[in-house]
Order: C-alpha cells, then sequence, then structure tokens
C-alpha cells in the first residue's frame, strides 16, 4: 500500500502546485484587466520590462518612475540576443511589454523578427530625432554613444588622426587597438561602413585594420585603453561612455590610465562618427500597452535623460538636455548620417566580412 | 508465494513508472532540440564550416586536452601525498586543497585578469614602487594557455576529492605491500598507485573535460572561440538555430564518445571491497627536504588557486561595498540560496528514485535510465534552457486554452515561474546527485536490501527503513556538491529568470559584462563563501563515513 501512497502523494502534489499557481496567476490577469478606469489602473498597474541594460542607474529612474505614477516596473535582465530568443518563443502569450537594450542593431533585428509594435506619440517624437527612432516607430533612441579613437597625447600628435579608413593605412602597422568581432559594438560599427561605402569598402576597412593590430583582440573597451599605456599599440577603438567610466574609476590607476589618453572623434570631414543608441520598444503583444508608453514618454523627458546623461557618461537623445560636463569638455562632433535601423539591417553580412577576415 | 511474487512485482513497476516518468521528462527538452539536428543544411552553416569550424575544434580539443592533463598531474598528486604522507597543518590542508571549487572559473576569470593587466596589481606596485615597466607579453592571461591555467586551477579538485577517497579507504594494503617489498615513493607511486586509481582518475578528469566543453563565462570573457561560444553566435548572434543545433550535436557527439571511452578505460574491474578487509592508509610521517618540498607544493597551489584570487576580491569589496550593499543584496543571497536548496532537494529525490529503480532492476532498462541522468550535463546550458523554455510554453499553451474555456484572459503561467527554472536546474544537474548516490548505492550493496526483503518487508519500506539509512553520508554529499554547483550557475539563470528575480551569480555577470569588474567583487564573494561553507560541510561528511 505503501508505495501507491508515494505515487500518489507525488502526482498530487504536482497538480496542486499547477492549480494554485494558476489560481494565483489568473487573479492577477482578471484584477489589472477589470480596472478600466484609468485613475485606479494607475495605482495598481504596472509594466514588464525585458532589459539587457545592467546599469544600476535604470533601477534608480524605474523606483522614481513607480513613486511618480503608481505603475509598478518588473524587470527581467538578461542578454539581448537570449532575450529576443524569449519574447519570440513566448509569442502572443508574452508578458513582456518592453524590450530595452543598448544596440540598434538589436532593435532592429526584434522588429525583423515581429516582436514590436508601431507606437504613435506626440512626445517621443518632440524628444527624440528622427534618425534616432525606426522608420516605422517600432524603437525609440534613448541614449546615444560614440565610437571614437583613443590615443596616447605623448605619442601620437591629433593632427595624424582623421578617419576610420586612415587606421589602415600603413603607418598604423602593428599600432591599432581594438576587441574582438564578437562583440556587437564592432559589428555595427562595420555596419555602418557598409552603408556608407558599400560591402566591398567595408571588407577592405575590415581587412586593413585586421593587418594592423597591434595583438590579437581581446578583453573589453577598457582593455584596449590600457593596452595603449601599456605601450602595445598607439590607437585604440572604444566606446565613448567607457572612456568616461575610467576617467572616474573608483580604482585610481584606471584613472591614471585614462588621463594620459585623448578622445578623437574621426571622419569629421567626411562621414562622422559612429553612434549607436540604447533603445526600447513596445512588444507585438502587450498587454500593458498604456502603461509601456507613459514609460517610455518618461525615459525621454528631459528630467530623466539627465541623469542618464550624468550616471552614465552617455549622450542624451534630447535636444533640451546637455551633456555631462566632461563630454561637453570633449566638444562637438559631426555624427554618420545613418538611419540607425541600418545597423540592424546589415548586422549579418559585418559577421561573416569580420570572419572572412579573419577578425578573431 | 504467487502472491507474493506478484506483489513485488508490481511494487518495482512503481518504482520503474516514476523512473520512466522523471526520464521522460529529462529527455524531452534535449529531444525538442535535437529533433531539428536533421533539418536542412543553410548557408549559414557553409560559411561556419568554411571560415570557422576547425578554429573552434582545434581550440576546444587544445583547451580539453591541456586542462585534462593538467588537472591529472596536480589532482592526483596531490591525492596521493594527502594520503600517504603526513605534514605540518595535514588536516588543514587536507580540506582546503578542495576550496578552490568554491570560486566558479569565470569568476576566477575576471579576477586573474584584474590582477595581472595593466593596472593590476603587480604591475602597479612594480612600476609605482620599483619604476620596472614590463612587457604585456608576460602578464597577458586573455588566451589559450591562460584558460587552461584557470580552468586547471578552478576544477582540480574534482580529480584530487574522487581519487583521494579511493586511495584512503580501498588501496592500503596494495601500498602497503609495495612498501614493504622496498619500493620507493615515486616507484609506488607510478607503478601501484597510477594503475589501480585509475577508474577513480578517469571518473574525476571526465567531470573536468565535461566542464571545459561546457563553459561559457571564461573563453567568452577571454575572446576565445569555443564550440559553446560558437552555438551562442550562430544561434542568437545568426539567428540560425539549425546551424546551432548541428553544433551542439557535434559537441554532444564528442561528449559520448568520451563517455564510452572513460568505460573503456575503466574497464570491466569493478574496485568494490568486502567490507571487513578495508581499512584506511595510514599516512607516514614525512622529514626534511622532502617535507619542505611538500608543504611549499601545498602552500603555492593553495595560494594559487584560492587564496590570491580571494584576497583580491576581499581588497575589491573593500573598494566598493558602500556602493554595491543594500537592503536589495539580502534578497539576491536569499534568492539564490533558496533555489539552489529547491532544486538540489528535487535533483536527489530524482536520482534516489532512478538509482533505486536501476540498481534492483538487473536487466538493461536500468542501466539506460542511469545514463539518460548524465544528458543534461553534456549538453550546453544554453542549448538545455531554450529546450526547457520550448517545453514550458507548449504546456503554458495547454493551460492557456484551459484560462480561455474559462474566458479568462489568457497569459503565461508555467514559463513565468520559478519552477521552470528549477526544472532546468534538475536536468541539467541530475548527474551530479547521481553519481553520489549511485556510488553510495555500490558500498553497500544489494546484501542489506535482500535481507531485509526475505525478513518481509516491501521495496519501499525497505527503501525507507534500510537503504536509505545506509547512503545518508551519499546523500548528504550528493545534496552539497548540487547545491554548489547551482549557486555558481549562470547560463540557466540568466536565460529563464522569472520577472525581478536576481541572484548572486546574475548579478556578477551583470558588473562582470559592463566591465565593472570590481563592482561585480561583492557578490562573487558571497558566493564564494557560501560554496566554501558548503564544501567545508562536505568535507565533515566524507570525514564521517564508515571506513
Amino acid at each position: 500500500m505503501f508505495k501507491k501512497n508515494i505515487f500518489t502523494a507525488v502526482v498530487m502534489v504536482l497538480l496542486a502546485a499547477l492549480v494554485l499557481a494558476g489560481c494565483g496567476k489568473s487573479n492577477e490577469g482578471a484584477s489589472s484587466s477589470n480596472t478600466d478606469a484609468k485613475k485606479e489602473e494607475k495605482k495598481s498597474g504596472e509594466v514588464n520590462l525585458y532589459t539587457s541594460r545592467h546599469y544600476d542607474v535604470d533601477d534608480k529612474i524605474f523606483a522614481d518612475f513607480t513613486k511618480e505614477t503608481g505603475i509598478k516596473v518588473n524587470l527581467i535582465k538578461g542578454e539581448d540576443d537570449e532575450l529576443i530568443e524569449r519574447l519570440s518563443r513566448e509569442g502572443k502569450a508574452t508578458k513582456g511589454d518592453l524590450f530595452f537594450t543598448s544596440d540598434a542593431g538589436r532593435l532592429h533585428w526584434a522588429k525583423d523578427k515581429d516582436l514590436l509594435q508601431s507606437v504613435e506619440s506626440d512626445t517621443l517624437n518632440k524628444n527624440i530625432p528622427e534618425n534616432l527612432r525606426d522608420k516605422d516607430n517600432q524603437w525609440f533612441g534613448l541614449t546615444k554613444r560614440a565610437r571614437v579613437i583613443v590615443y596616447d597625447k605623448k605619442k601620437v600628435d591629433q593632427s595624424e588622426l582623421s578617419t576610420y579608413e586612415a587606421l589602415t593605412e600603413d603607418k598604423w602597422k602593428g599600432k591599432v587597438l581594438i576587441r574582438s568581432s564578437e562583440n556587437i559594438y564592432n559589428q555595427s560599427l562595420v555596419s555602418s561602413f557598409i552603408s556608407l561605402n558599400g560591402k566591398d569598402e567595408a571588407k577592405k576597412w575590415a581587412e586593413g585594420i585586421v593587418n594592423n593590430m597591434a595583438r590579437d583582440p581581446q578583453g573589453g573597451d577598457r582593455d584596449q585603453a590600457k593596452g595603449i599605456v601599456a605601450g602595445e599599440g598607439d590607437v585604440a577603438i572604444m566606446n565613448s561612455y567607457y572612456f568616461g567610466q575610467m576617467l572616474n574609476s573608483e580604482d585610481p590607476e584606471e584613472v591614471k590610465v585614462a588621463k594620459q589618453l585623448s578622445v578623437f572623434f574621426p571622419n569629421q570631414e567626411t562621414t562622422g562618427t559612429h553612434i549607436n543608441i540604447s533603445g526600447i520598444g513596445v512588444t507585438k503583444h502587450a498587454k500593458n500597452k498604456e502603461n509601456a508608453i507613459e514609460l517610455m514618454e518618461y525615459l525621454s523627458s528631459p528630467k530623466v535623460q539627465e541623469v542618464f546623461a550624468e550616471a552614465n557618461y552617455e549622450y542624451p537623445v534630447n535636444k533640451d538636455v546637455e551633456p555631462s560636463e566632461l563630454l561637453k569638455s570633449w566638444g562637438n562632433f559631426k555624427e554618420q548620417d545613418l538611419n540607425l535601423s541600418e545597423l540592424g539591417e546589415n548586422n549579418a553580412d559585418a559577421v561573416k566580412i569580420m570572419n572572412e577576415v579573419s577578425w578573431k | 508465494m504467487l502472491y507474493l511474487i506478484r506483489k513485488m512485482r508490481s511494487q518495482l513497476n512503481s518504482w520503474a513508472l516514476l523512473s520512466v516518468i522523471f526520464s521522460t521528462l529529462i529527455l524531452l527538452p534535449a529531444l525538442l532540440i535535437m529533433i531539428q539536428l536533421f533539418a536542412e543544411s543553410n548557408e549559414n552553416w557553409e560559411h561556419i564550416k568554411e571560415y570557422m569550424l576547425k578554429n573552434y575544434i582545434v581550440n576546444s580539443v587544445t583547451l580539453v586536452s591541456f586542462t585534462g592533463f593538467f588537472t591529472v598531474l596536480i589532482g592526483v598528486s596531490t591525492a596521493w601525498l594527502v594520503s600517504a604522507y603526513k605534514v605540518p597543518m595535514h588536516r588543514f590542508f587536507k580540506w582546503g586543497l578542495i576550496l578552490p571549487l568554491a570560486i566558479p572559473p569565470y569568476i576566477g576569470a575576471y579576477t586573474y585578469h584584474g590582477i595581472l593587466n595593466y593596472t593590476g596589481v603587480i604591475q602597479t606596485t612594480l612600476r609605482n614602487q620599483f619604476g620596472i615597466k614590463v612587457d604585456q607579453k608576460y602578464f597577458d592571461i586573455m588566451n589559450i594557455p591562460g584558460a587552461v591555467f584557470i580552468f586547471t586551477m578552478f576544477l582540480y579538485p574534482y580529480v584530487y576529492i574522487i581519487t583521494r577517497s579511493f586511495l584512503e579507504n580501498q588501496s592500503s594494503s596494495l601500498i602497503e605491500n609495495a612498501r614493504l617489498l622496498g619500493k620507493g615513493s615515486f616507484m609506488t607511486f607510478i607503478q601501484v598507485v597510477l594503475p589501480v586509481s585509475r577508474a577513480a582518475i578517469v571518473g574525476g578528469v571526465s567531470l573536468v573535460i565535461l566542464e571545459v566543453f561546457n563553459d561559457y563565462g571564461v573563453v567568452k570573457y577571454f575572446g576565445i572561440q569555443t564550440f559553446s561560444t560558437a552555438i551562442f553566435q550562430a544561434w542568437f548572434g545568426m539567428g540560425d538555430i539549425y546551424s546551432a543545433i548541428k553544433l551542439a550535436g557535434t559537441l554532444m557527439f564528442i561528449v559520448v564518445l568520451i563517455l564510452i571511452l572513460e568505460k573503456v578505460i575503466r574497464g570491466r574491474k569493478q574496485y568494490s571491497y568486502s567490507t571487513s578487509k578495508v581499512r584506511p592508509l595510514q599516512p607516514k610521517e614525512l622529514k626534511g627536504l622532502k617535507k619542505v618540498a611538500v608543504l611549499s607544493f601545498f602552500i603555492s597551489l593553495f595560494a594559487l588557486a584560492f587564496a590570491i584570487p580571494f584576497i583580491q576580491l576581499l581588497q575589491w569589496v573593500y573598494m566598493t561595498y558602500d556602493v554595491i550593499l543594500s537592503a536589495a543584496f539580502a534578497d539576491l543571497i536569499w534568492n539564490s540560496v533558496f533555489v539552489a536548496a529547491i532544486g538540489s532537494v528535487f535533483i536527489i529525490i530524482v536520482a534516489l528514485i532512478i538509482a533505486n529503480f536501476s540498481r534492483l532492476s538487473k536487466g538493461w532498462i536500468g542501466k539506460l535510465f542511469s545514463k539518460i541522468t548524465v544528458l543534461g550535463y553534456s549538453i550546453p546550458g544554453a542549448v538545455i534552457a531554450i529546450g526547457v523554455l520550448t517545453l514550458f510554453l507548449a504546456l503554458d499553451e495547454k493551460v492557456i486554452t484551459l484560462y480561455e474555456w474559462f474566458g479568462l484572459e489568457p497569459t503565461l503561467v508555467l514559463s513565468l515561474s520559478i519552477s521552470m527554472l528549477i526544472f532546468a536546474y534538475v536536468v541539467r544537474f541530475l548527474a551530479v546527485g547521481f553519481n553520489s548516490i549511485e556510488s553510495g548505492f555500490d558500498k553497500v550493496g544489494t546484501v542489506f536490501t535482500e535481507a531485509s526483503r526475505t525478513l518481509g518487508m516491501s521495496v519501499t519500506k525497505t527503501f525507507f527503513k534500510v537503504d536509505i539509512k545506509m547512503i545518508k553520508g551519499a546523500i548528504a554529499g550528493g545534496f552539497i556538491l548540487v547545491f554548489v554547483d547551482i549557486l555558481k550557475e549562470l547560463p540557466l539563470t540568466l536565460i529563464l529568470q522569472p520577472f525581478n528575480f536576481y541572484t548572486l551569480a546574475t548579478k556578477t555577470f551583470q558588473y562582470a559584462s559592463d566591465e565593472r569588474i570590481h563592482e561585480a567583487a561583492v557578490s562573487s564573494m558571497v558566493i564564494i563563501c557560501i560554496s566554501a561553507l558548503s564544501i567545508f560541510f562536505l568535507h565533515r561528511v566524507l570525514e564521517k563515513e564508515p571506513k
């Protein structure tokens, strides 16, 4: 008899767990769908966010949003590609309302997989410049970063630097530091060249960079800057905000490294410096669309844009907001004239080009 | 009599039924993925084959073979030295040499990079105190030899634990005979210890190999392209599930090959013993130069594999704790410990059921079930994650139909609950718990079970009244090993987390992936401390085991 008891017990427990889980969730679902009156919804509403941004300042901003509106922000923090995969597998049943990530290519890809929906909002259109938004308003840029050239003030004169393309000249053989081709920022950089100059030129550039590399690509963006000071190379390609973080690091040695270096915005006479964004979009099957739009508008508002800019050394997208003092000291620069959707459109080609030229 | 046989059979059947259910559940996610293995290849696959595949294979094989070689070298020599000789602090080293297992290789990797790089403590000291600027070449750890070093340091304890417990408990007569016959210690080691402990060594090193094959954290951080990074890149980067599955399939094939090889090398010989004759090996006191040599070997190993990274993390904790520590941090610890504990309980229950069934049924079916448990350990975490997600979404679809039937709003239930994550842990780490329990069962044999059955107790009653009590140590040991594994686990937790659910491991990853290594130190430190505590308990459990 005893063994039967166990078996039944196991089955019962499993069933009970199922039912309980079901009840708990169904109540939640019912309560949020029944509150039609807007005011009430604000008290009890929520918005669910899939995000691949890992900055502490984001948590603080979401907490402020909840304080002001009463809308609770629920988060799943993962890696962008995996979040896209999860969204697409969840399909119309998904509970995710917003997808937030730090690369335009990935946003485009989410759109391409039919995971996002168009949003009409005058506030967003006013706050965010057109080239930093999706053509169909499926995603919106919220912060901006530039992929700049960093150099040793003692070894390199600023007049020697001009463009990304110039770094492929023989003069820089064995002197260029850049991280691996697996990095999405490099992939998007090559994607932008495909858009601006065509596939062949982009491949030629990638080939030239590989020929001039100071060492096999390794480490993150900060490691490239350290590589210059350590004497491994003369110039490095890295994201602007990492450099800002190094200048303000809690580690005095990192500050020392950053202080020996300078930022240069390439291609000012030609196509402009490569920029990328962190951006956000409403998911196609969002259950809390209104709350989602409210959160997006909040994130693009001058007040929050200022917080983004100060905390993380990113450029605000809102034209009414000034960048942090540090970024201002680097001066204004001309950006690539490109709709950032194209970074995503060309991503697969960019990855293939980099593999073909053996960019590790 | 006839009634008795019938009763016996029906009892075995309910154990069989449960085993079938659990094994199927564990197989399902893998099957859902593997179905796609036979899909037509597309242009991405051609591209991967032409430009990348060779590189992946060469890198993966290099990593695995060198790590395998060095972990055997270090694991076996320490196991032998600890069990055969006595040096000062002998009792401490006995368990201190297991401690590196508390440091997940990915944390070890970024800690060592932090120590060695240009702004790290070594170069800074040389530069600022002595004015010495060094060639970066000698301090570069982000390459294949560096990865081999990291894996060796933090994985050799697998070989050490298994080999040591074998040597201590089962080889005393052979070794003492060799000593009596006048063999020196080195010859005893080569001619006696190595051959007899072959099975234990192979068992340990195959765990190491599986860990290295499935590692994602270290190789990604170091920028080394291996099979597991390739699977990610094809699947998520190129959006090409078919190529990813093909790569995962190739990897599984290699792993299965290794497992078969392990069985062949182990041979048919089973080193089980009849209980009365075994007595533990008595360690000899070492003197003079030998004592100094062994002691300094132990000290440097312990320093490299535990003390140095630990102290470095401590310094970073001191640097950042005021920013990182908050009330929310307590939640992280609670979440981590909670899922690890629940996951371990489930794994131990499932492992007990399958192991008991597989040992009592003599046929091939029982053996087959015991093989299925290993499956999860041989598939990359991310592949399991997507398989589990697919399975739970399919289940949810059924639930949704039910909901719509009642006129409720369709919503995800199971796939947004913590049960999905825990299920994935069971699939992934069942092998770890199962191995421990199986070896426990092996030790006690079936004599006592049969005696109890002859005296009229049912299979189930015997299980609770006799079997379970005899393998208490193995159960505790298995529980702790699984607990530590889940605590350190990353890819599954990252992909399958429910809303607002963070663990120490995901927090560490979030900072580390944003190149904020110092901020990652606090959560890393807590993982290491909890793991170290668990390992200490494990050591106590192993010590108490009847010799």
